[in-house]
């Protein structure tokens, strides 16, 4: 569970109102309190608007490189520009047909993933075109077939000689290693699933590699989903490549053809997963993922950290110490009389903010420099649960009247504090013990997921038997 | 109070009055409602004590109509803006009436727990609350603001070509929400407390800094970039959930009662607080909370001017009708919530019947057209109600308006317009800051 931002925001504005102090100087328009609540989502903010931007890449995958202008993909590419890093990219390209090399019908195979994640090959007929396109810069051999020479026919109607067009598809090396352009509406996942097994790799030859996958943003601000899934029993890396979806998440159609959804590749040495879950790449940005080398019950393997910038030093108690002393510190500084107790306020705000992200799955080392490693999270609920984080923020709304009330002579709500309290946090506590009940749930999914996400003995197993 | 037949009427000739202006993009209904005063004055168009209902007639139509002109008119152009609403990728897709009628149905729920909780909840709920947390405006109102910086979403960082660029990228972003916000704060400032506006404007003076701000650079974005004006489908279904619906109207209803209540606190502040409580997602989810919300938030603000034990005074039309009488019965207030439904039931079928309308002839008139007639009467508006320097107000606050588009950050930073001058005076600054910027 990992809480909205004003979720833990308003746990520092709620935390404010435990100071009497405080409270007395907000009523007298002294807004410096806030503070507290700027020292609250401080982690998030740190991670958010420094962290993410400043943090290593080491491999930087793009399947759909923006146009600089437009911002979204396909970018217009020039013949003469691309090359063999750009394998399985999605590009646009405008140019003159040169020669219609060949059209006509045949058979195509290809392998399907199931849901079990058996690979199946299916073999279905198909009408195709190749043709040469020119745009000044160079030559390429362009390539329809399938479900996109249908739609190639639609578009572009009659290829002949000399025509003129904008034509959009993925990058491919063909047998004797030329470039060539596949006519698609989406990057094959084939190089995404290459780039980051061969990033697995090499964390376990040199310690840590970290990679960044961007998302696939179309026209309409609408983005191309895709699935990442690092499966270490059968030690491959899996990239589905999935419909059009908008920011919201919503589907609105366009599921790629069979035969080029998957790119499967394999690692050479074992890995495990510590996310009991795909990573799902499709709107505002794409994740970072660090694989680690580690120890896991007594051997070397290869772990995945997502997003390896947060939840790092910022998500710590230690860093709450800091806060307080800073804040301190400065407020003394030009004479706030209240110095101590925003100090305080300040520090319980970050450390409720640190406290309700340990509620979900990913965790904080809580005490560095004594602590090293990261606390797992008591998984009490999923990222982004509406109930939780509602039930959270109620709390602290409550808690705020309450102070309020308490603080205020003559009581604007007459009615005893205990009785008060209980009519305001009712919602809350109806959402957390829902969230409770449901948290055992999801731990027993949870624990069975990563029964087979740390598998190691699986492949091994297969080796000898000769599955693989 | 008025016999009921009057009271009818009046809320009947506000519904029509609002549906009619309402569907034209960069109109509010606030804006037309203050024009309508400073030309006609009230007395002379109907008894003082109507004003009210017709007030009430006229918002609840503006709640449910302003769907369209938000849906069908708005900039889509993503070379424009970086991010499209989504009513207006519904649009891109064809959608835009089953994004009037995701919206109508937020607003529909929204009328329902409006009335019942102004029947049930407000009267007994709503005075305590309101006392035990109103010295403390200015806090919330400083902690909402601070968190719309801390909280910005940089959204073109990520493809840097290194850390140096990523962050510049990013945080050319923010700073530029920032700068946003403190050039309407100034300007704000300047019309509030100078005499750079005619005092015979009291009610108005902060019409064309608005105007300026949301309606004419919205209608400015129309004509400087080139919105595709793609086929529409009429079709009455929509894809939702029942579990959206009530997630979405949870939130929306949150979100327009924390707006509707306290001050300077609009609706979309109100929404972004409540998207994050509620973790909202989903496109279908943001329109129906909108509805919600934008009935929820206007109506019930103004509402709570008839409500007797509270009175509060919220929103532009609550002060400009106040201005010239205020309900005192309770009576009053029960006819108000019953106006209420019954101008929703026809703002409406109006609405619906407008957005099939517009949807089937959506390509004969292309926006950029219509943008140009409106830019001109936003002038117009703006000179009758304020003279020749409500139009440099206005020229301003649209530059203003277009620099939050340019930055690709959240247009409700014009909102410092009027925050920042409010918190300068809750605060008792102003005069420190009239030295500041040699205004006094």
């Amino acid at each position: 569970m990992k809480m909205r931002g004003f979720t833990h925001y308003i746990s520092g504005l709620a935390a404010v109102t435990f100071f009497p102090s405080l409270v007395a100087d907000l009523r007298m328009g002294i807004l410096i309190p806030v503070i507290a609540a700027a020292a609250a989502y401080f982690p998030d903010f740190m991670d958010f608007k420094f962290g993410k931007f400043l943090s290593r890449r080491d491999y930087e995958i793009d399947p759909a490189p923006w146009d600089e202008k437009k911002h979204y993909a396909p970018k217009i590419v020039k013949i003469g520009e691309l090359s063999e890093a750009n394998r399985y990219q999605f590009f646009a390209l405008r140019g003159i047909v040169r020669e219609v090399l060949t059209k006509g019908s045949g058979v195509l195979s290809y392998s399907v993933v199931k849901e079990d994640g058996t690979v199946e090959t299916v073999s279905e007929e198909y009408k195709s075109v190749v043709f040469t396109l020119d745009d000044g810069t160079g030559r390429i051999t362009v390539e329809a077939f399938g479900d996109d020479y249908r739609f190639f026919e639609e578009e572009f109607g009659k290829i002949e000689e000399g025509k003129e067009m904008l034509v959009f598809g993925y990058i491919d090396v063909d047998d004797e290693g030329k470039l060539e352009l596949v006519v698609s509406d989406a990057p094959h996942p084939q190089g995404i699933a290459d780039t980051i097994a061969r990033a697995i790799e090499e964390a376990y030859r040199e310690g840590e590699r970290i990679v960044k996958i961007h998302n696939v943003r179309l026209p309409g601000d609408v983005y191309r989903r895709f699935w990442v899934h690092l499966d270490p029993p059968k030690r491959e890396v899996r990239v589905e490549m999935g419909p059009i979806v908008t920011p919201g998440g919503v589907s609105i159609g366009g599921e790629v053809p069979e035969y080029r959804r998957y790119g499967v590749a394999k690692v050479g040495v074992p890995f495990i997963k510590t996310y009991p879950k795909p990573t799902r790449v499709d709107s505002f940005s794409g994740p970072e993922i660090a694989f680690r080398r580690s120890e896991f019950r007594g051997r070397k393997v290869v772990k995945d950290r997502f997003l390896p910038w947060h939840h790092g030093f910022s998500h710590s108690m230690t860093m709450g110490l800091i806060i307080a002393a800073v804040v301190f510190a400065f407020f003394k500084l030009i004479g706030y009389s209240h110095a101590l107790d925003l100090a305080l306020a300040s520090m319980i705000g970050q450390w409720l903010h640190v406290f309700e992200d340990q509620l979900g799955f990913m965790g904080s080392n809580l005490f560095p420099p004594l602590t090293k490693d990261v606390i797992p999270g008591f998984k009490l609920g999923e990222s982004g649960s509406g109930l939780t984080n509602f039930s959270t923020a109620w709390l602290m709304i409550a808690l705020m009247i309450w102070n309020f009330n308490r603080f205020t002579q003559p009581r604007p709500i007459p009615v005893g504090d205990v009785e008060l309290l209980l009519l305001l946090i009712w919602p809350s506590l109806i959402g957390f013990a829902i969230a409770v009940i449901k948290s055992f749930q999801l731990r027993r999914e949870v624990s069975r997921l990563m029964d087979y996400y740390t598998n190691l003995e699986a492949f091994e197993e297969m080796e000898e038997v000769g599955g693989i | 109070m008025l016999p009921v037949s009057q009271l009818i009427l009046w809320s009947l000739i506000g519904v029509v009055f609002g549906s009619l202006i309402s569907w034209i993009p960069g109109f509010h209904i606030f804006n037309i409602m203050a024009l309508l005063v400073a030309v006609f004055g009230v007395g002379s168009l109907m008894p003082v004590s109507a004003f009210p209902f017709f007030a009430i007639g006229s918002i609840v139509a503006y709640a449910y109509v302003s769907a369209i002109s938000s849906v069908y008119f708005s900039v889509a152009d993503e070379s424009a803006v970086f991010l499209l609403f989504p009513t207006q990728r519904y649009l891109l897709l064809g959608r835009g009436h089953e994004a009037v009628m995701l919206y109508l149905i937020g607003a529909v729920t929204g009328t329902l727990i409006l009335v019942l909780s102004a029947v049930f909840i407000f009267p007994k709920v709503l005075p305590p609350i309101y006392q035990a947390t109103s010295p403390y405006i200015t806090y919330f109102l400083t902690a909402i603001v601070v968190f719309m910086f801390m909280s910005e979403w940089p959204k073109e960082g990520d493809r840097g070509r290194g850390a140096g660029e990523r962050l510049w990228l990013a945080w050319r972003q923010i700073l530029g929400g920032i700068a946003v916000f403190f050039l309407a704060g100034i300007l704000g400032f300047a019309v509030m407390n100078t005499n750079l506006l005619p005092s015979t404007s009291a009610y108005t003076r902060l019409t064309p800094m608005f105007i300026g701000f949301f309606g004419m650079s919205w209608v400015l974005l129309n004509i400087l970039s080139n919105p595709p004006m793609l086929e529409q489908v009429v079709d009455d279904r929509v894809e939702s959930s029942h579990y959206n619906i009530a997630k979405a109207s949870f939130g929306g209803a949150l979100g327009g009662t924390i707006a509707a209540i306290y001050p300077i606190i609009t609706g979309g502040m109100g929404a972004l607080i409540a998207g994050h409580m509620t973790s909202q997602r989903g496109d279908d989810a943001f329109i129906i909370s909108q509805g919600v919300n934008r009935v929820i938030y206007y109506v019930g603000a103004f509402t709570l001017l008839f409500l007797p034990d509270l009175r509060l005074t919220r929103g532009a039309a609550a002060w400009l009708v106040s201005s010239v009488y205020t309900p005192k019965s309770y009576s009053e207030y029960l006819a108000a919530v019953g106006v209420i439904l019954l101008s929703a039931g026809i703002s409406f079928l109006f609405a619906y019947y407008l957005s099939k309308g517009i949807a089937k002839t959506f390509r004969v008139v292309h926006i950029k057209r219509l943008s140009y007639i409106v830019a001109v009467l936003l002038v117009g508006i703006s000179y009758v109600l304020t003279g020749p320097m409500g139009v440099l107000v206005l020229f301003v606050s649209a530059a203003i308006g277009l620099m939050a588009a340019a930055f690709n950050t959240r247009r409700s930073y014009c909102l410092g317009g009027l925050i920042l001058p409010v918190l300068i005076s809750m605060t008792g600054h102003t005069g420190t800051f009239m030295h500041l910027l040699g205004l006094g």
